[in-house]
This record gives structure tokens, C-alpha cells and sequence, in this order.
């Protein structure tokens, strides 16, 4: 006999029962008598947690059962499953811990491979168009105070332009526009847009010791863009960010765009690997050494106080988990490419 | 015994829900997000399961179906407007005006499902609100609000809350809503003052202390700066957010009767500015496995704060509850349910 609730379904009013299975059949006793119902006619609820189990029976009212192990041991004692699977799976501190780690290693495949392998294929769909109108965006926001008109010579842009526009690449070239910047904040700096506008600022073309330096610069930002890499960055931050808002509840938002910033503010090792490498096919191409990409990327980190830190940052550990892949390491990687020829 | 004030009381345990919340997640994942739709069933039946008033808890009878069916509506609305969006966009803009057009209609129906699938004592809620006020209060008022600049948004969102709450019934008796479109307007001017105090308070700071002195700076530490900033406005937001939440519960539910009955809520904003915080803080910490415990403390934290206030005894209100034989809405009440949230 197992102690019980019975509710009518008609008012809110409560009976206290006994229940128990005989043959097949349900026999409550309360102060109404005794009422039998069969198995058939009435709905067992799952285990959940410590709430109580319900009975909801097919001709209305239900049964609510608190004293779970004598509830159990009377549905053994008729045959019946005391748990379901998944109650059994949620009581586990076992399946919990397995559940957990199955879970985070979902987490972690996801945001290193899923993610940007989506990315990809999404970044492939987006319409040109719309990609152009997120560089006009970005440009019209810069310049309004990060950035100024370059103040390189009309002549010295036309050089320059003409040179990258003249370089070939038997694999063909994405569509680009070569912008000019200056800018002191940002310091000697190049980077590309999703829409394939590439800019470079006045302080990068004075601190190249050769235009060759500065055409290799170029052409890595150029892999960039022919890999589609600021497109598929900015679509992989926005899926972050979403997915960490929701996360963390409406209230976080503005919390959940800190991490966001910080994960994908940089490209990942993988995508400044690539560049590289296309960097330096295309340069060996036009008969310029890759090695000029080598000399530029060494002053480029002498130049930013951010950079030097990196010089001394050798452990392996700290590599690993640096979404920037160590300057060094890419110099020494170019120089041996160089080597090859 | 007159009007003794019975208290919500809440029996969940962030350990017991931790074990379900994890194995809904993995089975949602394995099943690439069908499971879902169970997984809600489970967590409103665990969370109304463990909700007591009156040594009676509270229950859930939503079908994983029916709430399946609603979420692949709901794809499939947002899928064809984002697709065609990129491809056609004058077709994305007549789906998007379709969405709106039909949306207070799948509100209706959500409302409806969640009552009807709620229940006290084995006695069911319903929601008897019509599809044209409906109409009113989620379309034509919302449109309005935006021509005014948002100067009558506290008085929709009383609108909105009176619309639910005075078409909304336990059994046989109807809840109603009595709080003025005034009181809505007095929250949201204070939670204006306090944020337009802050924002200002933060510029004031960040610019005397740093008048001049912007270009001789390295970078990292105009970079550490913002961050710094950054995170001062985000523990302000965490501050005024909970006293913009907390008043207009308690508003709402101090406000709302059932029948002579009455419910109140006396959430503080300290208290709940403490609980959002520190559960913040936590999931980040344990990279967001303690968010089922986060959920249970929030829970505890509201449930708890509210009480029924009976007009005379509770036996005498336990006794006076009736089912409706056939509820009101209850033909569509089970087609489908929309998780969107008021």
C-alpha cells in the first residue's frame, strides 16, 4: 500500500488514499470506498527529480505519490518498469559526468571546427553586394577619427596601386580595392574587409624599407581575401555572440559581447598560416623573394609595443592557446620558404 | 483564520536539476535539437513540480509534440524570411510584414497553450482573451509606441499585462488587473534617471581623468581603459536592470486578483541585483556549467517573494474552485506552443 493524493479534476479539493496494484488493476481506498481502475486507463509519469510522480487518470482526477521507493518497489511488484530510462539517466551522477564531458567536448569541436567550417560555406553564399556595402560601413566608421586621408602623394598611391594591380597569380585574383589610411593610433598596419577592400596605412608604407615589402604585405592581405577570411570572421563572431547571449539570458548582452570580442578579435593561427603560404606563392610568381614578407612582418612587430611582448612569449603552452600565431615562428616558416627556391 | 498570507514555496535543487539539464542537453544535441521540445516538457514539469502553495504544487501538461510543432513553425517563419531576404528582398520584406501581421494571433495561441497546460490541484488555467484585442495590444499599440518615440511604451506594456492578466483563469474564476498606466510610467522614469546618472557619471569620470593626456598614451592602456569602462557599465546595468525587473513585478502581481483574492510580490531590487551577479559571475567561472543552478536559485528567488493573500480563508478559497467542465479555447489550445516569452 502506498500513501497518496487523489484530486478529482473537478474541484481543488484533496482526498488522502492508499493505492495498490492488484491483477492489473489500480485500487484506491479512501474515504469514498474503494475504486478500481485498470492499468490501461491511466498515465504514469516519469521520475522527476524529487516531485512527486502523478497518475492522471483516462476518465479525469489524478494521483499525486511523494514516497517514491514504496511507489517503485509496488510498480516491480507488478511488472512493471519502476523508471523510465531517461529518469534513471537524470538520477546518475554517473551519466551526469559523462553527460558533461560529452557535452563540452561538443562545445569545444564545434567552436574550433564546426563553426568555421559553416562559416565557409556561408561566407561563399553571402552576395557581393552586401559585402561591399559592410566596407563602405566600416570604412565611413573609421574615418571619422581612428583614420585620416592618407597623406602619401597622389603620384606615390599611383605607384603603388599600379605595382599590386600589375602583380599576376596564375590561380586569378580575387576582386580588390586598394584604400590608403593614415593613421597614428593604428600605427603601421594593413587589413582587409569582407567586401575585398584592403587598406593600408602611411605609417606601413614608411616603415617599408622597399616597395617589394610592401607588395608582399599587401598580397598576404590579398590570401586573406581570396579566402574569404574577414567575411568568415565576422560571421563566426556574430554566431558567438548570439549563441552567448542567448546563453547567458537577455540581461548579459552587453556581458556576452566582452568574451565574444576577445575570442575573434584576431584571426585564428590557421587563417595567418594561409595567407602567408598564398602570400608567398604569389610572390614567387612575380620574381619577388618571399623572404621580403619575412623583413616587413620582423619590423611590423618591432614597431608595435604590443608586439614585442610576443618575442619573448617561446612557450610552447602560450602558442597553443594564442589565436595569433607567433611572429617568429610565421618569419622563420617564410624564410624557409624562401630557402626552397 | 482571516486572511492569512500563504507563501510560494520552491523545492527545486540545483543538483537534482543539474543531472536533468545536462542530459536534456546531450540528448538534444545528439538528436541535432528535436529532443528540445522533451527537454521543455521536463524542465516546466520539474520547475512547476517543485512550486508549492498551500501544500499543493503546481503542473505541467504540454505535449513535446505540440511544442515541437511550434518551434518548427517558427523555423520555418524565420528561415524563409532570412533566405529570402538575401535572394528576393522585396519577397523577405512581405514575409516579415506577414510575420507581424500574424504574430499577436500566435501569441493568443500561446498564451492559450500555457494556461491550458498548467494546472493547481488538478485544476486547470485557461486564457480567454480575444484575437482582436489582441490585435490591439500587440500590433496596432507596439506601431503606435514607435511614432511616439516610445513615449507610450510604459503605457503598452501596462496594456499588455492587463490583456493577459484580466483574460487569464483558474478554474472557474477570472484574474484581473487593477495597476494605472501612472505607476508603469513612474518605473520607467526612475530606471531612466538612474541610467541617464550613471552613463553621465561614467563620461565625467573618463574624461577628467583622461583630458589631454588620450594621445601620449600607449595603447594597451587606452585598450585597458575601455575594458575597465566596459565592465563599470556593464555591473551599472547589472544594478539598474534588476530594479527595472523587480518593480515591475512587483507591481504586476501586487496589482493582479483572483477573484476577492489577492497575490502580492515583494522582490528587492539589492537581492535580485545579487543573485543575477554572482550567477553571472559563476557561469563564466565554470564556463557555464553552473547555469542549471543559476536558474534554480533565480527561480527560488522569485518564487519565493510572492504569496496568495486569501480574501477570507484558504480552506474556504481551496473549496470555492471549480473546474469549468469545457474550458474556453481548449479546441486550440493544444494545436501548438510558441516560446515567446512575456
Amino acid at each position: 500500500m502506498v500513501k497518496a493524493i487523489f484530486y478529482d479534476g473537478h474541484s481543488a479539493r484533496q482526498q488522502a488514499v492508499t493505492l495498490g496494484i492488484v491483477d492489473g488493476r489500480l485500487e484506491m481506498r479512501g474515504g469514498d470506498g474503494v475504486l478500481e481502475i485498470p492499468l490501461s486507463a491511466m498515465r504514469i509519469s516519469e521520475k522527476m527529480g524529487n516531485t512527486p510522480r502523478l497518475l492522471h487518470f483516462a476518465k479525469g482526477g489524478h494521483c499525486e505519490v511523494s514516497n517514491h521507493a514504496d511507489f517503485e518497489s509496488m510498480l516491480e511488484g507488478a511488472g512493471l518498469k519502476p523508471q523510465s530510462l531517461i529518469s534513471r539517466f537524470e538520477s546518475s551522477w554517473h551519466h551526469a559526468l559523462l553527460a558533461t564531458l560529452l557535452a563540452t567536448g561538443f562545445v569545444i569541436a564545434s567552436f574550433y571546427w564546426g563553426l568555421p567550417w559553416i562559416a565557409g560555406i556561408a561566407a561563399a553564399k553571402v552576395p557581393a553586394s552586401l559585402a561591399l556595402s559592410i566596407d563602405a560601413h566600416v570604412l565611413s566608421a573609421v574615418d571619422d577619427g581612428l583614420m585620416q586621408p592618407s597623406k602619401l602623394g597622389r603620384a606615390r598611391q599611383q605607384i603603388l596601386t599600379r605595382r599590386f594591380n600589375g602583380l599576376r597569380n596564375e590561380h586569378g585574383l580575387p576582386a580588390h580595392t586598394l584604400e590608403f589610411r593614415n593613421s597614428k593610433d593604428i600605427g603601421a598596419n594593413a587589413f582587409a574587409l569582407p567586401g575585398g577592400t584592403i587598406v593600408v596605412t602611411d605609417q606601413l608604407v614608411s616603415l617599408a624599407g622597399n616597395d617589394e615589402e610592401i607588395l608582399a604585405v599587401l598580397t598576404h592581405e590579398l590570401g586573406h581575401v581570396s579566402e574569404q577570411h574577414p567575411l568568415r570572421q565576422l560571421l563566426q563572431s556574430s554566431v558567438v555572440g548570439l549563441a552567448m547571449t542567448w546563453y547567458l539570458g537577455d540581461i548579459s548582452s552587453l556581458l556576452a559581447a566582452a568574451p565574444t570580442l576577445l575570442l575573434q578579435s584576431n584571426y585564428s593561427r590557421n587563417f595567418e598560416r594561409r595567407a602567408d603560404r598564398y602570400a608567398a606563392d604569389m610572390l614567387r610568381q612575380n620574381g619577388i623573394a618571399p623572404s621580403r614578407l619575412a623583413d616587413i612582418l620582423g619590423k611590423l612587430e618591432s614597431s608595435h609595443p604590443a608586439a614585442k611582448a610576443d618575442k619573448q612569449q617561446t612557450s610552447r603552452i602560450a602558442e597553443f592557446f594564442s589565436t595569433h600565431p607567433v611572429t617568429a615562428e610565421r618569419i622563420r616558416t617564410l624564410r624557409g620558404e624562401a630557402t626552397r627556391e | 483564520m482571516q486572511n492569512q498570507e500563504q507563501r510560494f514555496s520552491f523545492t527545486g535543487t540545483g543538483s537534482e536539476y543539474f543531472r536533468i539539464w545536462i542530459v536534456n542537453l546531450i540528448l538534444t544535441i545528439l538528436t541535432l535539437g528535436i529532443y528540445s521540445a522533451w527537454a521543455k516538457v521536463r524542465r516546466m514539469q520539474y520547475f512547476y513540480r517543485n512550486t508549492h502553495l498551500h501544500e499543493a504544487s503546481f503542473d505541467y501538461h504540454g505535449t513535446a509534440v505540440a511544442i515541437l510543432k511550434g518551434r518548427l513553425i517558427a523555423v520555418g517563419l524565420f528561415a524563409a524570411y532570412s533566405i529570402t531576404l538575401r535572394l528576393l528582398p522585396p519577397l523577405g520584406l512581405t514575409i516579415a510584414l506577414f510575420i507581424a501581421l500574424i504574430m499577436p494571433y500566435l501569441l493568443v495561441l500561446s498564451f492559450r497553450f500555457r494556461l491550458y497546460n498548467s494546472s493547481y490541484r488538478g485544476l486547470r488555467f485557461s486564457f480567454v482573451g480575444s484575437v482582436k484585442s489582441a490585435y490591439f495590444t500587440f500590433l496596432a499599440l507596439p506601431v503606435f509606441t514607435l511614432f511616439t518615440l516610445y513615449l507610450l511604451a510604459p503605457f503598452t506594456h501596462q496594456r499588455i499585462k492587463a490583456y493577459q492578466h484580466n483574460n487569464s483563469r483558474f478554474g472557474l474564476s477570472n484574474f484581473s488587473f487593477n495597476a494605472g498606466a501612472g505607476s508603469f510610467y513612474k518605473i520607467y522614469f526612475f530606471t531612466l534617471i538612474q541610467l541617464v546618472l550613471v552613463v553621465s557619471l561614467f563620461a565625467y569620470a573618463a574624461y577628467s581623468m583622461f583630458k589631454g593626456k588620450m594621445a601620449h598614451m600607449p595603447r594597451e592602456a587606452i585598450v585597458g581603459f575601455v575594458l575597465i569602462a566596459y565592465l563599470l557599465l556593464i555591473i551599472a546595468s547589472l544594478l539598474i536592470v534588476p530594479y527595472f525587473i523587480s518593480r515591475i513585478q512587483n507591481l504586476i502581481w501586487n496589482h493582479t486578483e483572483l477573484g476577492d483574492h489577492r497575490f502580492s510580490s515583494s522582490l528587492s531590487a539589492r537581492g535580485l541585483a545579487w543573485i543575477i551577479f554572482s550567477n553571472l559571475i559563476l557561469i563564466v567561472l565554470t564556463l557555464g556549467l553552473f547555469k542549471p543552478f543559476a536558474d534554480i536559485r533565480l527561480a527560488r528567488y522569485k518564487i519565493e517573494h510572492m504569496a496568495l493573500l486569501p480574501a477570507d480563508s484558504i480552506e474556504n478559497f481551496i473549496a470555492s474552485e471549480q473546474q469549468q467542465i469545457a474550458a474556453t479555447g481548449t479546441e486550440t489550445a493544444e494545436i501548438f506552443d510558441l516560446d515567446i516569452g512575456f
